[in-house]
């Protein structure tokens, strides 16, 4: 296959410029596609060319793949990259892009029907040999059938939608009281969210560690893993730091993981990236959850530390290039550690905060990453996922990682809009975290703590008086910036700029 | 010059502050301290400060009618009150019998509106029901009342701060 020219990159926010940037380095020529929500944003203004899909909410833009491929043919790209989303894990969206002879920066269909339904890959898993949850491999028919498998597999149980996603369709189940209503409003819930109902069964792991390995496939049968990467951290079944490697998976356990893993691609026959995640209980076993068939929000930590680049070699498979290095060829280096910054309020719910941002400072020095999708000015649509942008740091060890993460959330100020970062600072902070004594459970558990006062932080109330001293003086910005005419009083300044009246003496 | 008298309210905490401008900077008198201040203000809403050889990067952001400056990570709420509203004129929400407006929080869709003109509604109760990115937030009465104007209907798209319903 020749060398892809034109790729179009079906996408937006951070992951439409931080693949766009890509194409640039490979002298290939990025084109993108907006909703009206879309028309300011970034990756607009950084591509090549750039073609309206619709009206702001995804079902009449992102997600209109006709539209998409419509102007993938008339522009001429050879190529759709999804990224991850939107319709990064439709195979008939795949499908769509091969009959239109454009290719697909992915996985064949057949593989993503094979592992994107999560009883199907589950059974995969078995052909793998690959340890999984005990529990069912197709979707439960009945409420019988599901307290027969509970009471053989011990509660407590899990119930899981074979389309799911995001925490959508799952319940926890403690006894078998729970089960058939819990069945019926997971079925309904699974049945709005994904247009599918199928629920299955499987045993709950107690506090288990969300880790998960990176795959690489090329079209000559060459299958590698770069490592693990931790992902405990999450709320509501969203990742809010990932990190790699994971603090617990040592040489062994790594071995045995990536090969499971490498299994269960061959025998699906996956092409391009993907990830296979797992959960990992206390004792180190680990077991098999769900195959991710695109390139993850997450995939910078583990460049950081294998120093290879993703999406470069994901268009290099696309290509039919194999792949450059061998297994044995990849070595980790050092400790990555990336948080995801939401538009969203930790103090009130977690309610987003979408709006314009009016002062944007960013952070910056040796081994800070920032993946970004926004900038000063741009007005944060309410329509999508309210993530602004990654900040990733890169160290040689975890500990050094975790101080210049915290370091770089400090510098970045995000102004206008209610954003995370200061939760994000807290979990960097907290001893727990520091000793990565973690599992999927531990930010619930640190958000059922009450924050520490700011001055509980600090120790001191300097801060606070400088806080306090700098409201006054925005109040009345002449007393800001003195003039060359000492004697012109500021008051009067400030009252001709018709602030704060009541500033007058 | 008379130095200028001022209180702020951080955190929650009522402060009082007398502020004298001086060539490069002023002087605070703050909570009976003596301070020093020399600022420099690299752009709009932005002002370094140092304050005995310390140095704050204070960053101003306003979100609605709320006021926060951050120093580093930390983020205080500030509101700097006006001296002449002090002497009785201001009202609070929740209190007093005016009528209250409630406003959008944040851009978004009408979701669904939950009561009707003329309808007496208790404290807390809601009002109207907002969804923004894919979440709906329900905006509840301050104080109970009487519904006297509703200016959103179900499906209508509306600004932050556009007021929704009127209570009186």
């Amino acid at each position: 296959m020749p060398s892809l020219r034109k790729i179009l990159i079906a996408n937006r926010g951070e992951i439409a410029l931080r693949l766009l940037r890509a194409c640039r380095e490979l002298g290939i020529s990025p084109v993108a596609v907006y909703s009206d929500a879309d028309r300011g944003a970034l990756h607009v203004q950084h591509a090549d060319e750039a073609y309206r899909l619709g009206p702001a909410p995804s079902i009449d833009s992102y997600l209109r793949a006709d539209r998409i491929l419509e102007i993938a043919r008339k522009c001429g790209a050879d190529a759709i990259h999804p990224g991850y989303g939107f319709l990064s894990e439709n195979a008939e969206f795949a499908e769509a892009c091969t009959a239109a002879g454009i290719t697909f920066i992915g996985p064949p269909a057949s593989a993503m029907r094979e592992l994107g339904s999560k009883t199907r890959a589950r059974a995969a898993a078995d052909r793998a040999r690959m340890p999984r949850t005990p529990g069912s491999v197709r979707g439960l028919t009945s409420p019988e059938e599901a307290l027969t498998l509970a009471k053989e597999i011990g509660y407590p149980v899990m119930l899981k939608a074979a389309a799911g996603g995001g925490g959508k369709g799952m319940r926890a189940i403690r006894s078998s009281e729970e089960l058939p209503s819990a069945l019926i409003a997971a079925s309904d819930e699974a049945a709005r969210a994904f247009g599918s109902g199928e629920v299955y069964l499987e045993k709950l792991i107690e506090r288990p560690r969300h880790i998960e390995i990176q795959l690489l496939a090329d079209q000559h049968g060459n299958v590698v893993y770069l490592g693990e990467r931790e992902c405990s951290v999450q709320r509501r079944h969203q990742k809010v730091i990932e990190e790699a490697p994971s603090p617990v998976v040592g040489a062994e356990l790594r071995r045995r993981m990536g090969e499971a893993a490498c299994r269960l691609a061959r025998e699906a026959g996956y092409v391009n990236a993907s990830t296979v995640e797992f959960l990992v209980d206390e004792a180190q076993n680990f077991y098999f959850l769900e195959v991710n068939t695109r390139l993850q929000v997450e995939h910078a930590v583990s460049e950081l530390v294998t120093g290879v680049d993703l999406v470069h070699l994901q268009i290099a498979i696309a290509e039919g290039k194999p792949l450059p290095f061998t297994q044995e060829e990849i070595a980790l280096r050092g400790h990555a550690l990336e948080v995801r910054v939401y538009a969203e309020d930790p103090e009130s719910g977690f309610l987003p905060s979408p709006g314009k941002i009016t002062r944007l400072l960013r952070p910056g020095g040796p081994g800070i990453r920032e993946d970004e999708g926004v900038y000063e000015g741009w007005d944060v649509p309410t329509e999508y996922d309210p993530m602004l942008s990654k900040l990733i740091a890169y160290a040689p060890d975890r500990a050094t990682a975790i101080a210049r993460l915290g370091c770089a959330i400090d510098e970045y100020v995000i102004g206008g809009i209610r954003t995370n970062l200061k939760l994000l600072r807290r979990i960097l902070n907290d001893p727990d975290f520091q000793a990565a004594r973690i599992d999927t459970s531990y930010l619930d558990r640190l958000l059922a703590k009450s924050a520490p006062e700011n001055t509980e932080v600090t120790g001191d109330t300097a801060i606070a008086d400088a806080a306090t001293i700098a409201a006054v003086l925005f109040a009345a910005p002449a007393a800001a910036s003195p003039t060359s005419q000492a004697q012109t009083p500021w008051q009067q300044d400030a009252l001709q700029r018709g602030l704060h009246g009541g500033l007058r003496r | 010059m008379t130095p200028l008298l001022v209180e702020v309210e951080v955190d929650g905490v009522m402060r009082r502050l007398s502020v004298d401008r001086q060539e490069n900077g002023c002087v605070v008198l703050l909570d009976e301290r003596t301070i020093p201040v020399d600022i420099y203000e690299p752009m709009p809403g932005v002002l370094s400060l140092v304050i005995g050889g310390r140095s704050y990067r204070c960053v101003r952001s306003a979100m609605m009618d709320e006021e926060t400056i951050a120093v580093g990570a930390r983020q205080y709420r500030v509101a700097v009150t006006d001296r002449r509203s002090l002497r009785g004129q201001r009202k609070r929400p929740g209190a007093g019998n005016g009528a209250l407006q409630i406003k959008a929080s944040m851009p978004g869709r009408v979701a669904r509106v939950l009561v009707t003109q003329g309808d007496t509604v208790r404290a807390h109760q809601g009002v109207v029901v907002i969804e923004a990115m894919k979440m709906q937030n329900e905006l509840k009465a301050p104080r109970e009342g009487r519904v006297k104007e509703l200016r959103v209907a179900a499906g209508d798209k509306v600004a932050s701060g556009q007021v929704l319903a009127v209570i009186e």
